[in-house]
């Protein structure tokens, strides 16, 4: 089918609109990481660059332990990712596919998870975490980031395990396999984009995860990313190009992984199954 | 044994059954094996998280580590933001710091739940010693107690370009209506004369704090604990306060201090009230030093001096372990020796004023690179410091409220009423002493 | 029943779980309603409901509650005004749409503080991108200050949420458009609807389930946010974007009432149950009935 001009002039008019309003902030903050201070704080700013500098980056390097941030963002993302969708497909499929007492009352009390301010958990739960150890510990991050995750990741799983032609799991019954085996065999291949989706999703929440994180962990050792970015902000001075050479190296690692994986985070999300 | 394997709970265990071991009569035969075991593990929280404070820090704590090896010093930087929240968790715990930094607001929230440990010998004896300034430790005295050694000073003086002033025909403000007609020269064209906050932050309780101090409303206790906000010279701060925001950029609902030094820095803001701005001035400025001014707070034109805030910044004893508490008290009497106490002041040269009479003079502060380039400078910030005055902590009497209304900004809550509401300096004042005095209640 | 013993085999870690973690210390917080705890760690004695008496009482949980509402609201309209847009966009063909639905994605995988950060940045009188921009496409004369009035800092509060979240919620909504069946718009197509009939008759009512369940989810999510607030203005100015969250942070840990601040919490709990309970129980009326 051929737009008319008129459909086109508005579908790439609002294409540029949402380009311009996600990247253009981004564009400032990583050109503003290589502009010399005075040209960050002068009154009139550059849209391009004047200056280049690498300054900023050398201080993050050099007294901060970025690097170390980034390996337990990681470490603490990758470990909350695979709980995450270890807990959420099997309960997903047992909300979605079997009968049992309860539950659809049992599957809205999980969404009602989302009913409590965060601050509210914070304190009981870091009683709790000294209580058997786990204060400054990344397990302590997993365990939270699981729970924050998890309602909102078995609602997705569901809703992709729905997508699911019902005759391919009636034909596997016919043939006597066993629940488990329908789930790991036949569902779980066929929803494998719903469940990258899922996994990026846990990924996300848990890289991005700060209040939790900043009561948890006492030692600058194991800090993630956004604590120990919070960390360099400063109390009595601020120095932005710092600041945005920090703002840089969080967002780049996230840009690399989203290179390699985004496209499956998408392709989940709306194809959900292969049909 | 790995270092990092090992928390301060471990450590405090291994203390104690050291001592209960030796206490049941096994001391020929253990100690021979214990007196080269493991040196007693410190672990110290501080809020200087900037990475080249921590980096100062970790030269200081090593050498320390190097000198005792009976004794291990271990640093973990916190935020403000953070600490507040996360302290008093942390000790209800069970795993808080044995060494933690403090403000005196800070100090009256630990005293409360029990964290605190008196520090009054050690006090005496770096007095002693050393001389504390009286206004740095006064704040840390109360209860029959000395709370907190003294570390560092840090008090709002008002900043400016010398030839700033200059081109503009004024000289250095010293009243408040000089004041007020120097921010209105210094303005327009895209400048503003004054950059002053507004935001709900620690950064404005503490600038209008400053006007308050002058022009005689520096007590916000009664003796009797009741609150003593809502008076003449209170609202007469507030008003001209009110006044000066007026003049300063729109964004100044959002400042910190970060934001107004930028301000000053990009010659945006002709004046500003900071407790220093040397080290923008210097890396992200002209970094001419001889153009830089700096100057007492101008007093109200009723008032004879300038006096100003200063935060006294201390170290508090938060172990009950009686081995942890003196090794603390060694590592504390380490860094105020003044061949060290320069170099732990210049972690943030300009910024940090000494405590002590030695420090004043110690040749470790003043041999610093940019100490020295902006010696005049400092020389002022310290002659300020002098008359230095926190809110809460004038009267000699501390009152455990001060720690809520401190953090909860309420100073700057209401100039927020005025500024942002609309409300008269007296309605607004009104309102805040009866909040105040609502805390104080409870 | 060998099945419904699976059934709660394959349910029950995810609950266990999630009771443990979210549960328990919501329990505790019930308990510290009930008691006069001052600074986390002193002592308290049981006091009844007087802490919900002085809560309801008092103005600031409504005055809190009021700007809850607002928030809520505001980003429920901006973001799903935002979100609906751009899904509608990337569900068309033109070349490169894959990188457009990969990379509109962008704002939400960077961690809230450096959010924060980045306008905190922009929006500053100093240095900052966006004034010198609006003054000099002669929008204002003199620097705005975005956060100075109370709804002021509102508006950019939600703004600044939205921009984070909208591209997320468009995906979601792109996962439910790319569910309608082409084949109801062909036939729309030859019975001579136009697009926006065929937006109204088909898109809007078939994306229904999709926009309730973000409708609620986001709900509750947008809710609770906190650290963005929290970082951006700290509740300020006067109170203007201190929403339930913020008040409950502050009245814990900066006003050193933790048992006045678990009675909000509890309240705000209920409240957003409430709501839950309501829209849930309506969503899987309208599945059921499908």
């Amino acid at each position: 089918m051929k737009r008319s001009w008129r459909q086109a002039t508005a579908l790439f008019g609002g294409l540029a609109a949402i380009a311009i309003i996600i990247g253009l902030p981004f564009w400032w903050v990583v050109t503003g990481s290589i502009k010399l201070p005075r040209e960050i704080i002068q009154r009139q700013p550059t849209m391009f660059p004047h200056s280049f500098t690498l300054q900023h980056f050398e201080k993050l390097l050099q007294a901060s332990d970025f690097p170390i941030y980034l390996l337990n963002s990681v470490i603490v993302a990758l470990f909350s990712t695979a709980f995450t969708v270890l807990m959420a497909l099997p309960a997903a499929y047992a909300f979605f596919r079997m009968e049992f007492p309860g539950r659809n009352t049992l599957y809205r009390t999980i969404l009602l998870a989302y009913a409590f301010p965060g601050v509210v958990v914070l304190i009981p739960l870091y009683g709790l975490f000294a209580k058997v150890g786990l204060i400054d510990s990344p397990a302590a991050l997993v365990i939270v980031n699981v729970a924050l995750a998890l309602p909102f990741s078995i609602w997705m799983m569901r809703s992709f395990l729905a997508t699911v032609p019902r005759e391919i799991e009636e034909a596997a019954v016919v043939d006597g396999a066993p629940t488990t085996t329908i789930l790991v065999r036949i569902l779980m291949p066929l929803i494998a984009p719903g469940i990258a989706s899922v996994a990026i999703f846990a990924f996300i929440s848990s890289w991005t995860e700060y209040l939790f994180a900043s009561v948890l962990i006492v030692s600058d050792a194991r800090r993630t990313i956004p604590v120990g970015f919070a960390g360099i902000i400063g109390q009595y001075q601020i120095d932005w190009g710092l600041l945005l050479a920090g703002a840089t190296a969080a967002i780049v690692p996230v840009v690399i992984l989203f290179a390699l994986v985004g496209r499956w985070f998408v392709s989940g999300l709306t194809e959900g199954a292969v049909k | 044994m790995s270092k990092t394997g090992k928390g301060p709970g471990k450590g405090d265990k291994i203390v104690k059954l050291t001592r209960l071991f030796t206490a049941a009569g096994f001391a020929a035969l253990l100690l021979s094996g214990t007196a080269y075991a493991d040196p007693v593990k410190l672990t110290l929280w501080h809020m200087e998280q900037p990475p080249h404070r921590v980096q100062r820090m970790q030269e200081l704590l090593d050498e320390f580590n190097k000198g005792h090896p009976d004794i291990e010093v271990r640093q973990e930087p916190q935020s403000w933001g953070e600490v507040y929240a996360k302290a008093p968790a942390a000790f209800a715990a069970g795993n808080g710091p044995d060494l933690l930094f403090t403000i005196p607001d800070f100090t009256t929230v630990l005293k409360k739940i029990d964290a605190v440990v008196p520090v009054d010998d050690l006090a005496k004896d770096l007095d002693a010693k050393h001389g504390f300034v009286p206004a740095t430790i006064a704040p840390y005295k109360y209860d029959d107690h000395v709370w907190a050694i003294p570390a560092y000073n840090m008090a709002i003086s008002l900043w400016y370009r010398n030839s700033a002033l200059k081109n503009a025909g004024i000289e250095v403000p010293k009243t408040w209506s000089e004041w007020q007609a120097a921010a209105e020269k210094l303005g327009g064209d895209g400048r503003y004369g004054i950059g002053l906050p507004a935001n709900k932050q620690l950064y404005t309780d503490q600038t209008v704090y400053s006007l308050m101090v002058n022009s005689g409303a520096a007590d916000i206790y009664k003796d009797d604990g009741s609150i003593d906000f809502d008076k003449p010279e209170t609202v007469k701060a507030y008003d001209f306060y009110s006044k000066l925001a007026k003049l300063s950029p729109a964004d100044n609902a959002s400042w910190t201090w970060g934001e107004a030094e930028a301000c000053f820095a990009s010659n945006t803001c002709g004046m500003i009230l900071q407790f220093s701005v040397i080290n923008t001035y210097d890396t992200q400025a002209e970094g001419d030093a001889a153009d830089l001014g700096v100057a007492a707070v101008p007093h109200d034109d009723g008032q004879k001096e300038s006096a100003t805030i200063s935060y006294s910044n201390a170290i508090m004893l938060t172990t009950k372990d009686k081995a942890k508490q003196d090794a603390a008290k060694v590592f504390l009497a380490w860094l105020l020796e003044p061949a060290n106490y320069g170099r732990f002041l210049t972690m943030e040269p300009g910024l940090f004023l000494p405590v002590t009479n030695d420090g004043a003079k110690a040749d470790s502060f003043w041999s610093d690179k940019v100490v020295t380039k902006y010696k005049p400078q400092i020389e002022t910030m310290i002659a300020n410091s002098q008359n230095g005055k926190l809110f809460g902590f004038t009267t000699g009497k501390v009152f455990p409220s001060i720690g809520a209304i401190s953090a909860q900004n309420l100073i700057a809550e209401t100039l927020q009423h005025i500024v942002v509401d609309g409300q008269s300096a007296a309605d607004a004042v009104k309102a805040g002493q009866a909040k105040m005095a609502d805390i104080a209640k409870k | 029943m060998k099945n419904t013993t699976l059934a709660f085999l394959f349910v029950s870690p995810a609950l266990l779980f999630l009771l443990a973690v979210l549960g328990w210390p919501l329990v505790q917080a019930v308990i510290l309603s009930f008691q006069d705890v001052g600074v986390i760690g002193s002592e308290g004695h049981f006091v009844g409901l007087s802490n919900y008496a002085a809560v309801l009482g008092g103005g600031g949980f409504w005055y809190a509650f009021s700007r809850s509402i607002v928030w809520v609201l505001g980003n429920a309209v901006v973001q799903t005004a935002l979100a609906l847009v751009t899904a509608l966009i990337l569900n068309q063909k033109f070349p490169g749409v894959q990188i457009a639905r990969t990379w509109v994605i962008l704002t939400w995988i960077v961690p809230t503080v450096v959010v924060v950060i980045i306008w905190r940045w922009l929006l500053s009188t100093s240095g900052g991108m966006i004034n010198p921009l609006l003054i000099q496409a002669g929008i204002v004369e003199r620097p705005v200050g975005f956060f100075a009035g109370r709804d002021s800092a509102m508006a950019s509060l939600i703004l600044i949420n939205s921009w984070r979240w909208f591209p997320f919620t468009a995906l979601m909504m792109l996962a439910g458009l790319t569910r309608i069946p082409g084949d109801l718009y062909e036939a729309a197509r030859i019975d001579g609807a136009g697009t926006w009939q065929r937006f109204r008759r088909i898109t809007w009512p078939l994306l229904q389930p999709t926009l309730m369940v973000l409708g609620v989810v986001g709900t509750l999510l947008s809710f609770n946010v906190f650290d963005v607030i929290w970082l951006l203005t700290a509740g300020g100015p006067s109170g203007g974007t201190q929403t339930l969250p913020v008040l409950i942070y502050e009245t814990a840990f900066k006003g050193y009432r933790l048992s006045e601040a678990a009675t909000i919490s509890v309240l705000t709990s209920i409240l957003l149950m409430g709501f839950a309970f309501l829209t849930t129980r309506a969503m899987t009326a309208t599945e059921a009935s499908r």
